[in-house]
């Protein structure tokens, strides 16, 4: 199995591993963070699929008659009656049990997105494109943020779609070596967070306008360089 | 076409039996599997309406046919099958044109609105976006259950072949997250 076969497969089949596959993820990390990355689409296409693409619920469409309307006794109708009750009160208790899981755990969740993001572009920590002021200024202003720092500090930058919404990703020099930064003004968070995950330190702190994810390699504690992103991050007055 | 009453062999409108009933367990049974039968439809078809038809015509043709049905544990993907070729059917004697989405599928697949759905939404709309050649065999993997080797046999390919259209399919969500599309041997499934 070479990459390309193994590749076809896991996004043919992300959750089945044969024998051989495994054989080659064991020796290959870019597969393997394929495999990661399809496995994660793969769940959210799951939950994609699992409501109906207009967002009507099956059990709601009652303009087709059903097979057996026609000789429903009156009792038949009246526990129809209620089991529409039922399915609205199932409804609203999953509704609200959504509703309390990510209010309760929204930046444990946001944390593994955005490491899941930084893990889709490895080679990103290890860019050393030239970026230009202008070209960092297209990236930047549509989020509403200017950042203090030199732009040859900058060692890559991106508009990525994340969450829905396009958002900057960039990588900056610092005195702590490359740290990932992504400006996520859709994002909001009550308090800073710290995270470990997959080898990779980060904190989600608050910002004007959002919030700002700030990712370094290795388990050290990155708190003093996110307060100095944090300090570049200038959020322009216009900005909503 | 909906609700073909006349042709019904269950019921008729002046409320009398043909032989069976609400109260025959294939009937239960069948009716059970409505809502399944109407998700798998409208991502079929993007269309609720015509997911309605599919799978008031589909219940029809598996009343006569359910002398078939040995199993009454396969009756899902039994069901879905019958679903998938009234959809084909339905294609092909209308030639249908089902490019426009109804409303609240946004154009370009990302929501405006944030909060926890908007990426789900999106993801909807992407899904909705595949050409038939990817999404048939990706809802009918995902949503239905079947095996690569049973989505060849249905869709009268080879197995790689529909391993090549379930990578491409994903492949082309995962540009949805900002994530590097794996390469793609373009000429691979041709080779099939």
């Amino acid at each position: 199995v070479n990459c390309q076969e193994a590749r076809l497969h896991i996004g043919a089949e992300p959750n089945a591993v044969s024998p051989e596959l495994a054989e080659h993820l064991e020796r290959c990390p870019e597969c393997r963070q394929f495999q990661r990355e399809m496995i994660a689409l793969e769940a959210n296409i799951r939950r994609a699929l699992d409501q109906p693409p207009l967002g009507q619920s099956p059990a709601a469409q009652s303009s087709v008659v059903p097979l057996s309307a026609h000789v429903r006794s009156r009792p038949t109708r009246r526990f129809a009656a209620w089991s529409g009750w039922a399915l609205a009160a199932s409804i609203l208790v999953m509704t609200v049990t959504t509703l309390a899981v990510w209010t309760v755990y929204p930046t444990q969740t946001l944390a593994h997105d955005v490491v899941m993001h930084v893990e889709g572009e490895p080679k990103s920590w290890t860019s050393s494109e030239q970026t230009s002021p202008a070209t960092l200024n297209d990236i930047l202003r549509p989020a509403g943020v200017e950042l203090d720092t030199a732009s040859g500090d900058v060692m890559y930058a991106r508009s990525c779609l994340f969450r829905g919404h396009k958002v900057p990703h960039l990588v900056v020099k610092t005195s702590r070596g490359p740290v990932t930064v992504l400006v996520l003004r859709y994002e909001h968070v009550k308090a800073r967070e710290h995270f470990h995950e997959d080898g990779m330190s980060g904190v989600i702190a608050p910002a004007p306008h959002g919030s700002i994810a700030v990712l370094a390699q290795g388990n050290a504690d990155i708190n003093d360089v996110a307060e100095q992103i944090q300090r570049s991050v200038h959020w322009l007055p216009d900005s909503r | 076409m909906r609700n073909s009453q006349p042709e019904n062999p269950v019921c008729s409108v002046d409320g009398s039996s043909h032989g069976a009933g609400a109260g025959d367990p294939i009937t239960r049974l069948f009716e059970s599997m409505r809502p399944d039968l109407v998700r798998f439809a409208q991502w079929l078809a993007r269309d609720r309406s015509v997911a309605e038809d599919i799978v008031q015509e589909t219940l029809l043709r598996a009343w006569r046919s359910r002398d078939a049905l040995k199993d009454p544990a396969a009756v899902r993907p039994w069901l879905l099958t019958i679903v998938r070729r009234e959809h084909a059917r339905l294609y092909e004697r209308k030639r249908l044109e089902l490019v426009c989405l109804d409303d609240g599928i946004e154009h370009d697949g990302i929501p405006t609105s944030q909060g926890p759905d908007s990426e789900l939404h999106a993801l909807r709309g992407a899904i909705l976006k595949l050409p038939l050649e990817y999404r048939e065999p990706l809802i009918m993997q995902v949503l239905g259950g079947f095996t690569t080797a049973e989505i060849a046999q249905e869709l009268k390919l080879s197995s790689t072949a529909v391993l090549t259209r379930l990578f491409r399919a994903r492949n082309k969500l995962r540009a949805m997250y900002g994530l590097m599309p794996a390469p793609d041997d373009s000429a691979s499934e041709a080779a099939q």
